[in-house]
């Protein structure tokens, strides 16, 4: 199909590419509303009637659309994996500021390829050894085990745990009480975050429960701390996202139909 | 275990009606009323009408943005977010990054795009080469300014902090799908002392973007930056189109609220009668309460046109055996004939 589309004329690529789209587009789009057999088994029985069986050629479709997009993607990555060649190799060939870091990276990349297949390789081949238990690992096992669980596993985690950090740094600019918006989510923020704190909040509410109860007024339940962060939570904070959500939901919905109706002309 | 005989095409039919839109159906209706109002208003604004988009501050500051990286002769940089593979949220995304680098190309300035996957990295290469070509100046088009770093999640986000460390830009733009890294980027921009203009589809990263960045579109307003920059009628129309389907949408809402407080103040009303009814009687307020949920499950609650009930698990539908695969699966299963 690539092939075929390199070699039609350039007038002729958009079309062909906007079919493409509208069809496999379209699959999925009939897929979705097209009615699907429930508990079917397509290699134990046969299609009821029209409905089911075209719900059940829907399905083997989308399978052949998602293994065609899987493919693409495929041939995509070796375009990126170049990128990286020619950005890291250029960098080492003319010595460029941090050159070394440059051949760091190359050399890792390539380490977790050949470790990588490698060690698929050897559990492909060898399917009767327990490759769970390291007692039956060899070098190449402990060698992806290494560069994969023992070094980029754990750079991940120390990435992910610098966020604790800059969410201290940007909360305490947010929290400026600079304008009045600022103060009203300063305001709202700290009792959110008392309501969390255990000892304090189980405090606050056991005062409010003894101030209700000698005093016979049953509202005043309401000012316990985690009613206070219940309603914020409930009551302004989730359909304030749901708002949100559902504006990207019409968005998405609609740059998709564009997208599928050859209407959109990207980067124009 | 519940028999279904085969049905045909009638909304009557056990076969269709119980396995398919016995319920939920009029989401899907939904659906399509929405697909309409945008295709319709697309036809409207291609009639040539003026239609109206308020002012994004978000948008207006992306010119700010590159003028000041023009002054300070630093590049511009640009996260089309963590998509993969390419869809839609990645295009809208790319497309505005079309416009930034469009603005930077009649200023010569140097751009930086950082793709996470490899899909992405093709995909913005080339329409960022057209934009090149477009304005005119296909030379200053340089093929590593836009890069693919890594698809892991963190190794991403070490690689664009180290990249706006190393390279001092003095904009930056992180628009698209971003998730736990978004405070990275934001942060570490924000350190430099870039100007930033964020957006995420991601309803839990806009806050972190609120506190760090200086300008972000929130929400649906990351769809409607192609429409307020280009002022394109499909774009605009389809624009015009969320805004009409948010209308439908609010009105359903209200109906569905009224209707669910029709619905409480009746099954209050209900349990009452049938509470007074058993006389003190527990058995018999627990079979008046049993009648009442299995009356209440036929009464109509506008909800129930949205919510898709799934069918019993035990749902059994008789189906003519298929014997042309029956033999082939014998074949193919462990230990069976060769």
């Amino acid at each position: 199909m690539v092939f075929l589309l390199s070699k039609a004329p350039t007038q002729a690529r958009k079309p062909i590419v906007w079919i493409l789209t509208f069809v496999s587009g379209g699959v999925f789009v009939l897929f979705k509303y097209w009615p699907q057999p429930i508990n079917f088994d397509k290699a134990k029985n046969l299609p009821n009637g029209p409905i089911e069986s075209v719900g059940s050629l829907l399905n083997d479709l989308t399978s052949v659309f998602g293994t065609i997009s899987q493919v693409l993607t495929a041939f995509m990555l070796g375009l990126g994996i170049f990128s990286i060649l020619r950005i890291h190799g250029t960098r080492i060939a003319k010595q460029q500021k941090d050159w070394f870091f440059s051949v760091v990276l190359l050399v890792t990349m390539f380490s977790m390829v050949v470790f990588g297949y490698w060690d698929f390789h050897i559990r492909a081949a060898n399917r009767t050894i327990d490759y769970d238990n390291a007692a039956n690992w060899g070098f190449v096992n402990m060698g992806r085990d290494f560069l994969f669980e023992g070094l980029l596993q754990q750079m991940d985690a120390a990435m992910f745990s610098i966020i604790a950090f800059f969410i201290l740094s940007a909360a305490y600019r947010a929290f400026r009480a600079r304008s009045v918006e600022a103060t009203i989510m300063l305001g709202t923020a700290l009792l959110v975050i008392i309501s969390l704190m255990g000892a304090v909040a189980s405090g606050w509410d056991s005062a409010v429960d003894r101030i209700a109860t000698g005093s016979n007024h049953d509202l005043l339940v309401n000012l316990k701390i985690s009613e206070i962060a219940n309603w914020i939570t409930k009551t302004l904070q989730t359909p304030a996202i749901t708002g949100i959500k559902f504006g990207i939901g019409l968005g998405t919905l609609s740059m998709a139909l564009r997208i599928w109706l050859g209407l959109e002309r990207g980067g124009k | 275990m519940q028999h279904v005989k085969p049905g045909w095409w009638s909304i009557d039919s056990p076969g269709l009606g119980q396995q398919y839109w016995d319920t939920g159906w009029f989401a899907l209706f939904f659906t399509f009323i929405f697909m309409a109002f945008i295709v319709v208003n697309i036809k409207r604004a291609q009639g040539s009408k003026e239609l109206f988009i308020r002012r994004i501050p978000g948008l207006n500051a992306i010119d700010e943005a590159v003028g000041r990286a023009t002054e300070m002769g630093k590049p511009i940089l640009m996260v089309p977010g963590l998509s993969d593979p390419v869809n839609a949220i990645a295009v809208q995304a790319i497309n505005i990054c079309a416009y930034v680098t469009k603005t930077a190309a009649k200023f010569s300035n140097p751009i930086l795009m950082c793709a996470y996957s490899a899909s992405m990295y093709t995909l913005a290469q080339e329409v960022i080469r057209d934009v090149y070509q477009q304005e005119g100046v296909p030379e200053r088009f340089d093929p590593d300014s836009v890069r693919f770093i890594s698809d892991r999640q963190f190794a991403f986000a070490a690689g664009v902090s180290g990249i706006i460390h190393r390279e001092q830009t003095a904009a930056a733009f992180f628009l698209g799908e971003f998730y736990a890294e978004s405070l990275i980027f934001a942060e570490t921009a924000n350190s430099i002392g870039a100007i930033q203009v964020a957006s995420s589809t991601e309803a839990t990263q806009t806050p972190f973007f609120i506190a760090a960045c200086d300008y972000v579109l929130i929400g649906d307003e990351f769809y409607a930056a192609s429409a307020y920059l280009t002022r394109e009628p499909v774009l605009v129309g389809s624009l015009i189109g969320q805004d009409w389907s948010k209308v439908f949408a609010i009105t359903c809402i209200l109906c569905g609220a009224v209707s669910q407080s029709m619905f409480s103040c009746s099954h209050a009303r209900g349990v009452e009668a049938a509470v007074q009814a058993s006389s003190g009687n527990a058995d018999a307020k627990k079979k008046n309460l049993a009648d009442l949920k299995e009356s209440e499950t036929h009464s109509f609650v506008f909800s129930k046109l949205f919510k898709t009930n799934d069918p019993p698990e035990d749902l059994k539908i008789d189906r003519q055996p298929n014997a042309a695969a029956a033999p082939a699966a014998a074949t193919n299963a462990p230990g069976g004939s060769n």
